[in-house]
C-alpha cells in the first residue's frame, strides 16, 4: 500500500482523496515560500525606508518608471496562476495529459513575460546604472530578486514537463501541486514588486 | 523488557535493522541520511568550532590580562573578537542545538524513524561544514572578520575595510544560512507530520514545542540578515549604494536589518536550551512539569514577541523618543514568558523530589545564570541606563550570562543527559559534578566582574586599556576565571570521551526518563521504533499501560512497516494516521550539492564571477539529479 | 530514607549559595578600587546622578528576585526527599497559582513601575535638550581616531580636550567624519552615537569644576581603544579666557629654534594633514594644532604632552598607536627637536 508507486489515474486520484493532511513535500514548500516571502518583504521595506529618508525620489534626476507596460506585463504573468491551478487540479485527479498541457501553456506565457522583462532591464541599464545612487541600486535589486524567482519558477515548470513525460505518480502529483503554489506565490510577490517599483511615480 | 521476544520476531527485527542500515566505513558517513548519524556529525563539528572559539576567547582574555600588553596587536585582536562572536553564535550554539540535539532527538521524541527530509538533512550538515571551513580558510589566511559580529557600516564598507575580511564574514553567513534554513524546515515538517499516531499537539513533549518555536523563528529571522548581507556585498563588490550616506543610502539601514534578525537570533539561541531544561527537570524531579500548557505557550510567545524588540540594540543612535519608548515597552513585555518558564521550572523542582545528578546540576546552573542575565537584560530596558551602559563591559557581561550561562549550560547538561542513550554507556558521575563546579565557578569569575568594570567605564571591543582607571584588577580576575572555565569544559569532553570507552553499560533508561527515546535500546537501533508507539500524554514513559501494550505488540509480532524503508505520517493537530511514506536511503547528492555551493562561494570571495555562475548552475544540476530518483516503495 | 541531617555539615546547595556569594565578595575585594576617573558612579551632573540612582534601585529589585530564586532552589535541595510545597502540601493548583503570580502578575506590576520611573521620569532629563534651554552650542566631530571640538560663533577648533564652563547647559552636537563613533563621558551624561549623515544632540553640564574622562564607545577600527577625551569644566571667567585664546590664531614665535621647527613643519607632510590657524598649514586629516602646546595629552589621551613624548610620537607614530593615520617621517633628530620646540610653544 505504498503511496509512491500508484501510477494509474485512478490510483493517483484515490491516493489524493485518501490523504487527509497536506503531504510532507507540500509543507516543505510552504515553509520555503514563507522564508522567501519574508526576504522579499524585507527588500520592499528597504525600498520604502530609503525613500522616506530621501529628499527627492527617484534620486539623482532619474525618471520615475512609466506604469503602463509593467502593469500589462504583470497582469499577464499573474494570469498564469490559472493554468497552473488547472494543472494542479488535473494532476490530483490523475489526468496527466491535461496537466502537462496546462503547464506548457503557463510556461509559454511566463517565458514571454521573462523575455520582455529582460529587454526592459537592458534598456533601463542604458539610462541609469545600479551604482549611480541608492534609488538605482534598490530599483535593480528589487526587480532582480523578483525576476530571479520567476526564473526559478520557469525551471521548475521545465522540470515538471520533463518528469511528467514519464507518467504521473502521486509523488509527481504532489510536485505539480507544489509548483503551482510556488507560482501563486511568485505572482503575488510580483504584484508587490510592481507596486513598490511604481510607487516612485506617485 | 518484561515480555520475552520469540526468535521469529528477533529475526524480523534483524531484517528491519538491515533494511535501515547504511554502508559501513567512510562511504557510509559521507552518504548518510540517517538523522542519528547526522546529529553526531553536527555534534563533533560544532565541538571543534567550540574549541576554536574558546581558543579565541582565551587569547582575548590573555591580551586583556593587564594594560597595554603585547599579546595581540589591534588588527589581530579585532579579528579575534569578531571571529569569536561569529563562531560561537553561528557555528557552535545554534547548529549544536538544532543540528545535533534537534536532529538526533526530535524524531525519537515524536516516535518517528527519521526526519521528514533525510537527504536535505544530510545536505544541511555538509553545507554547514563547508561554510565553517570557508570561514576558517579566511581566518587562517589572516582575513578573518574584523568589524565585530554585527559588522556595522561604514566601518565594514569597502572604504574603511577594503580587504576580504568582511567578504568572508558576509559570504560565510549567507552560506551557513542555507543549512540553518534547511534544518528548520526539516524540524517543522517532522514535528508537524511525523508524530506517532495519537501524539496530538498537546501530547507533544515540551522539547518539541521549543524546537518548533525556534524553527519558525529561524524561518522568519534569517531573511533580514540575508538581505543585509546581500546588499552589503553588492555595495562592496559591485559598487551599489545602500548604506553610504553620500549616495542616498543610510548607515542605520544596516543596523535595522541586522537587528531585526539579531534580536530573534538571541531567542533562537536560548529556546533550544529551554527545551532541554524542560526535558531534564521533570525526569530528575520525578514529577510532571508544573503548568505545562503555560510553559508551552510561553516558549512560543518568546519566539513571537522576540521579533518586535530589535531597536533596543539602537537606543544610543538617536532614534525618536516615541520609537525608543515603544521598543523599551516591548522588551519588558518579553520578560513575562521568560518569567513564567523560570517559575515553572523552579516550582517543579521544589514540589518534586529532585535527584541532583550531573545533568540536573547543569540545569540549576543554567537557572542561576539565566536569572542574573535576565535581570541585567531588564535593566537595559530602562532607556537612560541602557544609554549609559550600552557598548561597555556591562553588556558583555549580560550577553555572556545569557549565551554562555543560559544557552551553553543546558547544552552541556543535555550532552550528559543523553550520552547514555547515544553511546549505551554511563559517564563518571563524580567527574561530571566536578566538571560542573569548575565551569560554574570559572564562568562566574570570568563574567560577573564584567558588570562592575563596565559600570566603572570600560567600553567593549578594546584591544587594550589604560591602567589607573580601576579596571586592571577585575580584568586579571576575569582572565583567571576564563582559564578555570576552559578547564571545566575540557573536563566535560575528557569525561565523555573516556566514558565512551570504559563507561558501565547504561541500559535503555538509566534516568527513568519521561519521553519516548528511553523506551528503545541504547544506542538506538537503526530503525528507532519497531512498533509504532502508543501515546496518551506528554510523558509517554510514565504511562505504563501504553508501554506494556507496545511490548505485547512487539512480542506478538504486530510490528508495522517492516517490509521496506518506510515511516508513517500523521495529521498536524490530532496525529491521526495519514499516509505511509518511503524514506530515501544513503545518497551522494547532498554532499555533492554542498561541494558545488562551496566552490560557488569560493569563486565569489575571490571575485571570479563567471566561474561562480558556472558552479551555481552545476549546483542546480546536481539538485536535479538528486530529485530524479524518487524514493522507492515496497 | 529521611535521616536527619547533621547540622555541622554544610549541604552542597547551601555551600553553593555561600560559595557564590563569598566568591563575588572576594573578587570585589581583590580587584580593589581604582582611580574611578571614568566611573558611572562618580557623577557630576544631574543626568548621570539620576541614572546612577536608577541603577541602584534596579540592583535592589534584582537582588530581591535573585535571592528569592536561590532560596527556592535551596529549598528544593533541602526538601528533596519530600514532594509538594512547604506549608501548602501537594495541591497542584497551588503550584500553578504560584507560577501565574510570580511569573505574570508580579512582573507586570514591577516592570510597569520600572518603565514609568526610567522611561518617563528619568528619560526627560537624559534626552536631547531643547536648544532654547541651553546657553551655548559645541560641535563634536568623531574621526578615526581622535575627537574634534568646534565652538560655533568663534574660530576655535581643538582636539581631544574639551573645555566647558561649569553650571552651564551646553547643547552638544555630535557628528562623524567617517565611521560610527560614540561620545561618552559617563560622569556627565549617557552616551550618544555619531552617525554618518546625522547630527545627534546631547546635554553637557558639569556641576563642579574638574576633569572628566570619556572614551569612544562604538567600535571604530584599529585604534578604537585609544580614542579617549577629557572634559575640563572650569569657572566661566576661566573658560572665557581659554576660549579667547583658543579662538586666536597661532601665537608669534620668540625663538630661532621654534622658527626653524615651523619651517620644517610647513615643508614636510605635516602641513598637508594638520591645520595651524594663522599659517599656511590647512590640512584636514589630523587634529588642529593651533594651540597644541597647551594640551596635557597627545594622540587622544594615549601619551602625555611632554617634549620627550611628542618627539617619540613624531618619530614613530606607528609604535605608539599602531594603525593610526600618521606616517613616520624621515626627520633628523635636530629637525624633530625643532618641530617639538615649535609645537610646544603653540599654547
Amino acid at each position: 500500500m505504498s503511496a509512491m508507486d500508484a501510477s494509474s489515474p485512478a490510483a493517483v486520484a484515490s491516493t489524493d482523496r485518501r490523504q487527509g493532511a497536506w503531504p510532507n513535500g507540500f509543507w516543505g514548500l510552504l515553509l520555503l515560500l514563507a522564508t522567501e516571502g519574508a526576504l522579499l518583504m524585507v527588500l520592499y521595506a528597504t525600498y520604502f525606508y530609503l525613500r522616506t529618508r530621501a529628499v527627492e525620489w527617484p534620486l539623482g534626476g532619474i525618471e520615475a518608471p512609466d506604469p503602463v507596460v509593467p502593469l500589462i506585463l504583470t497582469a499577464t504573468l499573474v494570469a498564469t496562476s490559472l493554468p497552473m491551478a488547472l494543472a494542479s487540479g488535473a494532476a490530483r485527479r490523475g489526468r496527466a495529459r491535461a496537466a502537462w498541457i496546462a503547464i506548457l501553456v503557463a510556461l509559454f506565457v511566463q517565458a514571454g513575460y521573462f523575455a520582455f522583462e529582460m529587454h526592459s532591464f537592458a534598456s533601463d541599464l542604458d539610462t541609469f546604472q545600479p551604482d549611480d545612487n541608492a534609488y538605482a541600486s534598490i530599483y535593480y535589486t528589487v526587480l532582480g530578486a523578483d525576476h530571479f524567482h520567476v526564473f526559478v519558477g520557469m525551471l521548475l515548470n521545465l522540470w515538471l514537463l520533463a518528469r511528467l513525460l514519464g507518467g504521473l505518480t502521486s509523488y509527481r502529483a504532489v510536485g505539480v501541486r507544489a509548483v503551482s503554489w510556488y507560482w501563486h506565490f511568485a505572482n503575488l510577490m510580483t504584484l508587490f514588486t510592481i507596486g513598490t517599483i511604481l510607487s516612485a511615480a506617485v | 523488557m518484561a515480555v520475552a521476544i520469540p526468535p521469529a520476531i528477533e529475526r524480523r527485527l534483524d531484517r528491519l535493522e538491515r533494511i535501515w542500515e547504511e554502508p559501513s566505513g567512510l562511504v557510509g558517513w559521507l552518504t548518510t541520511t540517517n538523522h542519528k548519524r547526522i546529529g553526531l556529525l553536527f555534534l563533533f563539528t560544532t565541538l571543534l568550532f567550540f574549541l576554536a572559539g574558546g581558543v579565541e576567547a582565551l587569547l582575548i582574555r590573555t591580551q586583556l590580562l593587564a594594560p597595554e600588553k603585547g599579546v595581540l596587536g589591534p588588527d589581530a585582536f579585532n579579528q579575534m573578537f569578531s571571529t569569536h562572536g561569529v563562531t560561537m553564535i553561528f557555528f557552535v550554539v545554534v547548529p549544536m542545538s538544532i543540528g545535533a540535539f534537534g536532529n538526533y532527538l526530535v524524531p525519537l521524541m515524536v516516535g518517528a524513524r527519521d526526519m521528514a527530509f533525510p537527504r536535505m538533512n544530510a545536505f544541511s550538515f555538509w553545507v554547514f561544514l563547508c561554510s565553517g571551513v570557508f570561514l576558517y580558510t579566511g581566518v587562517f589566511a589572516g582575513h578573518a572578520p574584523n568589524a565585530g559580529w554585527f559588522n556595522y557600516v561604514p566601518l565594514a564598507s569597502k572604504e574603511f575595510d577594503p580587504g576580504p575580511n568582511v567578504d568572508f564574514y558576509a559570504l560565510a553567513l549567507l552560506f551557513s544560512g542555507i543549512s540553518t534554513t534547511a534544518t528548520s524546515i526539516n524540524l517543522i515538517v517532522t514535528i508537524f507530520k511525523l508524530r506517532a499516531p495519537g501524539m496530538s499537539i498537546n501530547r507533544m513533549p515540551l522539547f518539541c514545542f521549543a524546537f518548533l518555536a525556534v524553527s519558525f523563528a529561524l524561518v522568519f529571522a534569517l531573511p533580514p540578515l540575508n538581505v543585509a548581507l546581500v546588499l552589503l556585498e553588492l555595495e562592496r563588490l559591485a559598487g551599489f549604494h545602500f548604506y553610504d550616506v553620500g549616495s542616498g543610502g543610510s548607515a542605520l539601514l544596516w543596523q535595522h536589518l541586522f537587528w531585526i534578525f539579531g534580536h530573534p537570533e538571541v531567542y533562537i539561541i536560548i529556546l533550544p536550551a529551554f527545551g532541554i531544561a524542560t526535558s531534564i527537570i521533570p525526569t530528575f524531579a520525578r514529577r510532571r512539569m508544573v503548568a505545562f500548557p503555560l510553559v508551552a505557550l510561553a516558549e512560543i510567545l518568546v519566539a513571537f514577541i522576540g521579533f518586535g524588540v530589535w531597536a533596543h540594540h539602537m537606543f544610543a543612535v538617536g532614534l525618536t523618543q516615541l520609537t525608543t519608548i515603544y521598543f523599551a515597552a516591548a522588551s519588558l513585555v518579553i520578560v513575562i514568558p521568560s518569567g513564567i518558564q523560570l517559575f515553572a521550572w523552579i516550582t517543579t523542582l521544589v514540589t518534586g523530589r529532585p535527584r541532583f545528578k550531573t545533568p540536573l546540576l547543569w540545569i540549576v546552573g543554567f537557572i542561576v545564570f539565566f536569572i542574573v542575565g535576565g535581570l541585567s537584560g531588564i535593566m537595559f530596558a530602562a532607556i537612560p541606563f541602557d544609554q549609559q551602559m550600552t557598548d561597555t563591559y556591562f553588556v558583555v557581561a549580560h550577553f555572556h550570562f545569557v549565551i554562555f550561562g543560559a544557552a551553553m549550560f543546558p547544552l552541556v547538561g543535555g550532552l550528559y543527559y543523553w550520552f547514555p542513550k547515544v553511546s549505551g554507556r554511563l559517564f563518571d558521575e563524580r567527574l561530571g559534578k566536578l566538571s560542573f563546579w569548575l565551569t560554574f565557578v570559572g564562568a562566574t569569575v570570568t563574567f560577573f566582574p564584567m558588570h562592575i568594570v563596565g559600570l566603572l567605564g570600560m567600553p567593549r571591543r578594546q584591544y587594550t586599556y589604560p591602567g589607573g582607571l580601576g579596571w586592571t584588577g577585575y580584568n586579571l580576575a576575569e582572565t583567571i576565571g576564563s582559564y578555570v572555565l576552559g578547564a571545566g569544559l575540557l573536563l566535560v569532553v575528557v569525561n565523555l570521551a573516556v566514558s565512551l570507552r570504559c563507561g558501565a553499560p547504561a541500559g535503555d533508561d538509566p534516568w527513568e526518563g519521561d519521553t519516548l527515546e528511553w523506551s528503545i535500546p541504547s544506542p538506538p537501533p537503526e530503525y528507532n521504533y519497531a512498533v509504532i508507539p502508543t501515546v496518551s500524554s506528554p510523558y509517554p514513559m510514565w504511562d505504563r499501560e501504553d508501554r506494556e501494550l507496545d511490548e505485547r505488540r512487539l512480542a506478538a509480532g504486530e510490528m508495522t512497516l517492516e517490509r521496506g524503508h518506510e515511516t508513517p505520517t500523521s495529521s498536524v493537530e490530532d496525529a491521526n494516521l495519514d499516509e505511509i511514506v518511503a524514506m530515501p536511503s544513503a545518497s551522494w547528492a547532498p554532499l555533492l550539492t554542498a561541494l558545488m555551493l562551496a566552490a560557488l562561494f569560493a569563486m565569489l570571495v575571490t571575485r571570479h564571477w563567471v566561474a561562480a555562475g558556472g558552479f551555481f548552475g552545476l549546483a542546480f544540476a546536481v539538485v536535479g539529479v538528486w530529485h530524479w530518483n524518487e524514493p522507492e516503495g515496497a | 530514607m529521611t535521616a536527619r541531617r547533621l547540622p555541622g555539615r554544610l549541604r552542597p546547595a547551601a555551600r553553593r549559595v555561600l560559595g557564590a556569594g563569598a566568591l563575588l565578595l572576594a573578587v570585589l575585594l581583590l580587584a580593589g578600587c581604582g582611580d574611578g576617573a571614568q566611573s558611572s558612579f562618580d557623577t557630576n551632573s544631574e543626568p548621570s546622578r539620576l541614572i546612577e540612582r536608577l541603577f541602584w534601585w534596579m540592583v535592589l529589585g534584582a537582588a530581591v528576585v535573585f535571592g528569592g530564586a536561590v532560596a527556592l532552589l535551596a529549598i528544593s535541595w533541602f526538601r528533596r526527599s519530600r514532594s509538594g510545597i512547604p506549608l501548602f502540601g501537594e495541591r497542584e493548583p497551588v503550584a500553578t497559582t504560584a507560577v501565574v503570580t510570580f511569573g505574570i502578575v508580579i512582573p507586570i506590576l514591577t516592570l510597569a513601575g520600572l518603565f514609568t520611573a526610567a522611561n518617563v521620569l528619568v528619560m526627560r532629563k537624559t534626552n536631547a535638550p531643547a536648544p532654547s534651554s541651553t546657553s551655548m552650542t559645541i560641535e563634536v566631530v568623531g574621526r578615526q581616531w581622535f575627537w574634534e571640538f568646534r565652538y560655533p560663533g568663534t574660530d576655535a577648533v581643538t582636539a581631544n580636550e574639551l573645555h566647558i564652563p561649569t553650571q552651564t547647559r551646553i547643547n552638544l552636537v555630535v557628528q562623524t567624519a567617517d565611521v560610527i563613533h560614540s561620545f561618552w563621558v559617563p560622569q556627565l551624561n549617557r552616551k550618544i552615537d555619531a552617525i554618518p549623515g546625522k547630527s545627534n544632540r546631547i546635554l553637557l553640564y558639569a556641576d563642579a569644576p574638574g576633569t572628566y574622562r570619556g572614551q569612544c564607545s562604538e567600535f571604530c577600527g584599529l585604534q578604537h581603544a585609544h580614542m579617549s577625551l577629557r572634559v575640563y569644566a572650569e569657572p566661566k571667567a576661566q573658560f572665557d579666557g581659554w576660549l579667547r585664546n583658543e579662538a586666536s590664531p597661532a601665537p608669534e614665535l620668540a625663538s630661532a629654534e621654534a622658527a626653524r621647527g615651523r619651517d620644517v613643519f610647513m615643508s614636510e607632510a605635516c602641513a598637508s594633514c594638520h591645520t595651524i590657524r594663522g599659517t599656511e598649514a590647512r590640512g584636514e586629516v589630523g587634529p588642529d594644532l593651533t594651540h597644541v602646546g597647551g594640551r596635557q595629552t597627545l594622540a587622544a589621551l594615549t601619551i602625555p604632552n611632554t617634549a620627550a613624548d611628542m618627539a617619540k610620537w613624531i618619530t614613530n607614530p606607528q609604535a605608539v598607536k599602531p594603525g593610526n593615520k600618521m606616517p613616520g617621517l624621515r626627520l633628523t633628530p635636530d629637525e624633530t627637536k625643532a618641530i617639538v620646540a615649535y609645537l610646544q610653544r603653540l599654547e
